[in-house]
């Protein structure tokens, strides 16, 4: 689909995006755009509730005007020099954006006043077809001063700072770690209406969501073809930030995620909300990109009177959720009258859109969204359709046939692991001694992994980590009873099996919900056949230090963890 | 390059009384605003390097201020006449009024040839003006900025000593003076980047891709210079240029079929817009007479050097294939090219509008010094495209609502404001 130029009317009579320049518009948006026509076709998606779906109006900047930008205020030098990000930031605020630019913003400012989102939108996202998400920034503003000035002024800045984290070391390395280099990226920007409802100083959505149509790592009897969706209250930061908020499966919309009981739940469910701060007393910072976010506590939406369709109550005297918030208690963002009611069309749009975007797209794909309902006490509002990103060309590159478990190269092999992708930034392995290490002894075992990740997150070095029993139980006889803050630095880890300890599968429960959002391997390792853990190889690398029960090697090159969740099967190899 | 038989005056005042006949102006407002309200033309006594005094003449015309201080350009020239200056007066008058500054017109001038003049006596010339003028000028009434063959160094001096005079600081005595001493970003850029704003306008409203056309431009000084660089970032191609050479004493264009490289060309142009000859054609471009800008088979002329360029001699050879003059510079079509343009069809860019740019510039340079507080150049250029392309849009549904010439609809746009606040001032 063609993109219409932008003709300075940011409130057009239809809802198809638009574009500035004249150059490449970047992975987010082809993917926007090519959903456009689909999701306005198909008329199944949305028959039965009063529900508008559509993607929410936006402005593309295409790439050529990043080249401008860049090239004008000769700015690679800086931005390409390492220096650190607070630098970069501040070097890209200082220059100017391209003249046949800033008058096209200038209209923005004059006819829009309500927030805007300013999205990247990368190019090598879209050549490589590799997903992106949170590597660059997303800057919401308020856009609601009375002064058209500032709200020019804030828009550019924020431009700036979405142009200015394509170099930032997160995005460098992120580059790097899948062959490129940030001189080979192009940045377009999104600038996209926030979908939203503003309640006293704080503007946020009802809802938002990631849903993805594969999930890599089911539970309970959901299977990886049923998908996977993330909900939370308030904008969808909560979820791209890995906190807390509610998984569930669409096929089974009822069925709770895997928690260790009610307090586990309270503990791991919504207690805060984000949201775009409308007030006009905020901290000047243009190059944060939470500068005009706050974050709103549970009370403050029950006070806004956006919880009685998402959240559950906790009955202590009979320790029991009840859903919605008619009683009195702590209150439990679990979507619980959202999805369990008849009445509400919510689940069923997810797995309409979901079905849409793939069917669209011819793979499986991941998709942003956000809700808002209308005043009135039912289900009837609007779906925004924020992003689509497809996720099966990172499946095609993983094959793994069951003779790698024979590979001399292969350290860990499984058919039980849970996640999805190929990580090559693993060169520290930390490991339970098997030569010393006794259930008896797993408490200190614990401690001494915590210090070690301590070490390792200050140098921002991944590592794979190998134990035996269930990680993170309780009880330290079937397992390391570590925290998730004892072991949170780890990219892939490995619960192997021990004749003392032997225990089933932990499907990594006890931290599930950091391990999906962390995008972190988890492999089970039972003795026998069509399994390995080659402990002797590890045992051989340089040791960097080594403790009464466990210990931490490193190895010369990069491993590589792959992963292929369509199967479960995962190995980690050396070269 | 000046037509010698042209008085630009003339052509200004016939401008206003066609477009005063259809607003059917009554007739003390048609006497105010035909002739300036004041004029000055003074002596100015300059002691030269060589030990003697020579006397140069200078002059300050106020054409009107019911919306507000005057406001326009000091001219260095040798053929600058006390009629050019009226014209270019009255011209900012309308020119301030069509993109609603609040503004009044007025010009100035001195008869010389700076490129004759060593720097000390340029700067005593510059001190020697404001002496004669400053208790007329200042920047609650009449504030200066440059112009043709003046520069952000002449405004300085002008300022330092006007500031001398006073005895106090007034940044926002004179505009176009350099950044960081009172200026404004975008300055320089604003009347060229101007231009092509409303090119890229009546681009659109005629159905053409920026990508698929070709111009020409007589000048390379600032406003061509910058005109061509944001033409071509818009994907324009650029065939031919002219350009006075000061050693020659004659114009020359310079063409090249498959489109200029403008960064190659300013690195063999001296500071006056003079593009050394050897080295362009050195470089291949084609050296041909002066006035062959105008005879280019492009789509978009714009002449952006002196006025009366295209008079009814040179307008016969514009090709068919041109469809857009952007008049870049002040007064450079003759009523008699204005018709012929309008039989062929061309869609005229009138002038004020076109390189309002600048005096739009200069105003958002008062309003930063007035309060001492400096924009950045996105918001200064931001709010540049955002009056310019207001002002176009408004011209050209005037135009079609009317069924006017788009050079008409400004003109009724412009004196109808001017005249409604010598109405609402009840002057007249």
């Amino acid at each position: 689909m063609k993109l219409a130029e932008f003709q300075r009317r940011f409130y057009t009579d239809d809802m198809y995006p638009l574009r500035i320049g004249s150059g490449a518009i970047g992975g987010k948006a082809t993917g926007l755009v090519d959903i456009t026509e689909a999701i306005e076709a198909d008329a199944t998606i949305n028959t039965d509730s009063e529900v508008t779906i559509s993607i929410p109006r936006m402005v593309v900047i295409a790439t050529d005007l990043f080249d401008d930008f860049m090239e004008q205020n000769r700015l690679y030098d800086a931005a390409l020099s390492k220096i650190p990000d607070d630098r970069i930031a501040e070097e890209f605020q200082n220059a100017s954006l391209p003249v046949r630019l800033v008058g096209d913003l200038r209209s923005i400012a004059r006819e829009v006043n309500m927030p805007l989102a300013v999205r990247s939108s990368s190019m090598l996202e879209d050549a490589l077809k590799h997903p992106f998400a949170g590597v660059y920034a997303t800057k919401m503003i308020p856009n609601n001063q009375p002064n058209e000035d500032q709200r020019f002024q804030k828009l550019v800045q924020a431009i700036k700072l979405v142009y200015a984290s394509t170099f930032f070391e997160g995005a460098r390395r992120y580059a790097q770690a899948i062959g490129k280099n940030s001189s080979d990226e192009k940045m377009a920007v999104i600038i996209q209406e926030v979908v939203g409802t503003r309640h006293n100083d704080r503007f946020y959505p009802d809802i938002s969501g990631v849903a993805r149509s594969h999930n890599y790592y089911p539970f309970g009897h959901a299977q990886p073809a049923d998908g996977v969706v993330n909900l939370a209250l308030g904008l969808g930061k909560a979820i791209v930030d890995g906190e807390p908020t509610w998984s569930y499966c669409p096929a089974y919309p009822m069925s709770p995620p895997p928690f260790n009981g009610i307090s586990d739940l309270l503990k791991c469910t919504q207690n805060n909300f984000w949201a775009v701060n409308m007030s006009s007393i905020s901290e000047y910072h243009p190059t944060q990109e939470n500068e005009f976010l706050a974050q709103g506590l549970l009370s403050d939406a029950e006070y806004d009177n956006t919880l009685h369709r998402i959240a559950s109550t906790y009955n202590a005297p009979s320790d029991r959720i009840e859903m919605g918030i008619g009683a009195n208690g702590p209150r439990v963002i679990n979507f619980a009258p959202a999805l369990g009611l008849n009445e509400s069309p919510l689940n069923t749009i997810i797995r309409n859109v979901l079905a849409v975007c793939e069917k669209s797209n011819g793979e499986n794909v991941e998709i942003e969204f956000a809700i808002t309902f209308s005043k009135s006490r039912g289900f009837d509002g609007r779906f925004g359709l924020l992003q689509v990103r497809p996720t099966a060309s990172v499946q095609s590159e993983i094959e793994i046939d069951a003779w790698t478990s024979e590979s001399p190269d292969s350290v860990v092999f499984s058919t039980r692991v849970m996640g999805h992708g190929v990580h090559r930034v693993i060169e520290d392995i930390v490991f339970v001694r098997p030569d010393t290490f006794e259930p008896k002894n797993s408490l200190i075992a614990a401690q001494e992994i915590g210090r070690i990740n301590s070490h390792l997150q200050k140098e921002e070095r991944p590592y794979l980590l190998i134990g035996y029993g269930r990680w993170g139980t309780t009880d330290p006889w079937r397992g390391i009873p570590v925290v998730w803050d004892q072991i949170s630095g780890a990219k892939a880890i490995v619960e192997a099996e021990m004749e003392e300890a032997r225990s089933d599968f932990s499907q990594g429960s006890h931290f599930f919900h950091n391990m999906t959002s962390f995008d972190v391997s988890y492999f089970h390792v039972p003795s026998g056949q069509g399994f390995k853990l080659d402990m002797e190889w590890i045992e051989r690398q340089q040791v960097i230090s080594e403790h009464k029960y466990t210990k931490h090697v490193r190895v010369d090159s990069p491993l590589t963890v792959k992963v292929d969740g369509r199967n479960g099967r995962g190995v980690v190899h050396h070269d | 390059m000046p037509h010698s038989s042209f008085n630009p005056y003339e052509t200004a005042q016939k401008q206003f009384d066609n477009i005063a006949d259809k607003l059917d102006l009554d007739a003390p407002t048609r006497n105010l605003l035909r002739d300036s309200m004041r004029e000055f033309n003074f002596a100015i006594p300059v002691k030269m390097d060589d030990g003697s005094t020579k006397i140069f003449r200078g002059f300050r015309v106020q054409h009107n201020d019911a919306r507000g201080p005057f406001n326009g350009g000091i001219r260095f020239h040798p053929q600058e006449t006390i009629d050019t200056v009226r014209a270019q007066a009255m011209w900012m008058t309308w020119k301030c009024a069509v993109v609603d500054l609040p503004l009044g017109g007025g010009k100035g001038g001195v008869i010389c040839d700076p490129h004759d003049l060593t720097t000390g006596e340029q700067e005593r010339l510059c001190r020697g003006w404001v002496r004669q003028i400053s208790k007329n000028i200042g920047p609650l009434s009449d504030i200066p900025a440059p112009d043709v063959m003046t520069n952000a160094q002449h405004m300085l001096w002008m300022l330092d000593e006007y500031e001398t005079i006073q005895g106090n600081k007034y940044p926002g005595f004179i505009t176009g003076k350099p950044v960081g001493m009172g200026g404004s970003l975008g300055r320089k850029e604003a009347t060229g980047y101007g231009v092509v704003f409303t090119l890229r306008e009546a681009l659109k409203e005629l159905g053409i891709r920026c990508e698929d056309t070709t111009a020409s431009f007589q000048g390379f000084g600032n406003v061509a210079q910058y005109a061509i660089d944001l033409y071509h970032q818009l994907g324009g191609k650029t065939v031919c240029v002219s350009c006075w050479d000061q050693n020659d004493q004659v114009a020359y264009s310079y063409t090249r079929k498959d489109g200029i490289d403008l960064a190659e060309l300013q690195g063999i142009t001296s500071r006056f817009g003079c593009i050394d000859r050897a080295k362009a054609t050195e470089l291949g471009y084609q050296l041909q007479p002066g006035d062959a800008w105008i005879e280019q088979p492009v789509d978009i002329l714009v002449p952006s050097a002196l006025e009366n360029q295209v008079n009814a001699d040179t307008v016969q050879s514009i090709k068919p294939s041109v469809k857009i003059l952007a008049e870049g510079a002040n007064g450079p079509t003759s009523p008699q090219a204005d018709k012929f343009l309008k039989k062929m069809g061309v869609f005229v860019i009138p002038d004020f509008i076109a390189n309002a740019g600048g005096v739009i510039c200069s105003y958002f340079e008062q309003v930063q010094c007035n309060i001492n507080y400096f924009w950045e150049r996105d918001e200064v250029l931001g709010k540049l495209d955002q009056k310019m392309t207001s002002a176009f849009i408004a011209v050209s549904e005037l135009a079609k609502k009317k069924k006017l010439s788009t050079r008409d609809a400004a003109y009724v746009i412009a004196i109808s404001r001017v005249a409604q606040a010598c109405k609402d001032r009840s002057w007249i």
